[in-house]
């Protein structure tokens, strides 16, 4: 049995069809990366499985637990929203708070961790993402790939069964990116289950052992990086591989 | 010639009118908490688009922004003893208007314009804090409250502060038009004065006076308060 089971799931922005039943098995320790054009529902499958957009259709399995998508209850949504965490393109901070209350926020507000206890795990999550000696700082006093870490450290400070990354490197500048890729490559190998959309190619090749490709709102291949990268059979795929350079020059750098 | 001006009264005469005061300020007070508690409602209602409060709202945001206050003043004077009597004789009861003192009749008008006009502060400044860092707050499995409470507001004040404090300002020389509701405070108190004395002029100068002092002291603490919920320029380092 998976760790997430992910049936049926199902989205519409009027009447275009953004998530046309995605059917997604994850295991524990997984990292997955989606990959595919833009407009054809990465993001958009991230964000129907913690409720930011409400999908027509689908049900998604934590452990024993089975969640339906489309409940109104406010309860279950809260609890569903509990299993993952998101780490976002825009990084999306608090403003009003230092790093270290970043960090905290959560555990203190729903996970109702007493204080001094949320202070030592932020503090040890902070740590991991080498931002200790910027704990007092907000966000506007950080970069981008600074920010990108200590959200990175919010998120992980819960503790997340599964951990969503929606494009983190997408709003940095190009000299920020490895910073914060090599967070996420640490990341992934302490074991933590990752769904991840990213364009970063040679990245997804180095750190995920699944890719997905997504294609009009369905998943049409999905595989280890060498049968995405190196031995592609869908025809689709092929061409977005093309289109991105990544079919005839695998190896054009590496991080 | 008797004198045209009496310089000396202007001061000598604000300790008298100073014990009118306190009713001033609470006249103010409580209809700047009314103002803020129903206008927050409001922002509420309508950034959330509730039905019908929602349209509620607007029409009730609508009128009271487009009378004037004297005005609404004088409605709610004479309207509630009469919506009173009614209601006294449809359900049988007994009530007496007189046992509500003036003073009420202010608050209510007052707080209910000062309501009006504090929703689109408070409105504006809820939806000048990005989606973003709402969106990260609900996705940790924060309620809708908390995120209200612990993102949005704390950041919505530091933008609402500096328009709720001209409205502060705006309803304090407001409360000068609560003699409608037979209040007396600094304004009523300098008309009687002078009604004595027919010193009019002096009167009036004496209360300028008091009311520049009070706004100013309001000017300082707005000040000390934008500065305390500013996010500081410079980070606080890591002590070593």
């Amino acid at each position: 049995m998976s760790l997430i089971e992910i049936k049926g799931l199902k989205k519409k922005f009027g009447n275009n069809v953004v998530l046309d039943g995605v059917d997604l098995n994850i295991e524990k320790g997984e990292v997955v990366a989606i990959i595919g054009p833009s407009g054809t529902g990465k993001s958009t499958l991230l964000r129907c499985l913690n409720l930011l957009e409400k999908p027509e259709a689908g049900t998604v399995k934590f452990g024993d637990k089975t969640y339906d998508l489309t409940s109104k209850n406010k309860k279950e949504k809260l609890a569903l929203r509990q299993h993952t965490e998101m780490v976002f393109q825009q990084f999306n901070l608090f403003k009003n708070k230092d790093a270290l209350s970043n960090v905290m926020e959560g555990l203190v507000v729903v996970k109702k961790v007493p204080k001094e206890e949320a202070k030592k795990k932020a503090l040890e999550e902070i740590e991991k993402v080498g931002m200790s000696d910027r704990l007092y700082h907000y966000p506007k006093h950080l970069s981008g790939g600074q920010q990108q870490r200590v959200a990175i450290a919010r998120a992980l400070a819960l503790e997340p069964e599964l951990l969503l990354m929606d494009e983190p490197t997408s709003a940095l500048d190009p000299e920020l990116v490895n910073e914060v890729l090599l967070t996420i490559k640490r990341v992934a190998a302490e074991g933590n289950t990752i769904l991840l959309v990213t364009h970063e190619m040679n990245f997804v090749k180095s750190v995920a052992n699944r890719i997905i490709f997504l294609e009009n709102g369905r998943i049409v291949a999905d595989g280890t990086p060498k049968e995405i990268f190196e031995n592609p059979t869908n025809e689709r795929l092929k061409t977005f591989l093309r289109n991105i350079n990544m079919l005839e020059s695998p190896d054009n750098y590496v991080i | 010639m008797a004198k045209l001006f009496d310089a000396a009264l202007v001061f000598t005469q604000i300790p008298k009118l100073l014990k009118y005061l306190p009713t001033t300020l609470y006249l103010t007070l409580i209809a700047l908490i009314i103002g803020l508690a129903v206008g927050l409602l409001i922002a509420v209602v309508r950034i959330n688009k509730v039905p019908v409060l929602s349209q509620l709202a607007v029409t009730f945001v609508s009128i009271m922004r487009g009378t004037p206050i004297i005005v609404q003043l004088y409605i709610t004077y004479f309207g509630i003893p009469i919506a009173l009597k009614y209601f006294n004789y449809y359900n049988g009861t007994d009530y007496d208007i007189n046992a509500i003192p003036g003073i009420v009749f202010a608050m209510v008008a007052l707080g209910l314009n000062q309501a009006a006009f504090d929703s689109e502060t408070i409105r504006s400044a809820i939806q000048s804090v990005d989606k973003g860092q709402i969106e990260a707050a609900k996705s940790m499995g924060m309620t809708g409250l908390q995120v209200l409470r612990r993102i949005t507001l704390p950041q919505a004040i530091t933008v609402a502060l500096l328009p709720l404090g001209n409205s502060i300002i705006a309803l304090i020389k407001g409360t000068s038009l609560a003699f409608t509701c037979s209040v007396v405070e600094i304004t009523a108190a300098a008309k009687i004065t002078a009604g004595k004395s027919y010193r009019y002029f002096e009167a009036y100068c004496s209360i300028a006076i008091i009311y520049w002092v009070i706004t100013f002291l309001l000017e300082r603490i707005m000040v000390f308060l934008e500065k305390k919920t500013s996010i500081p320029d410079e980070p606080k380092e890591v002590e070593a």
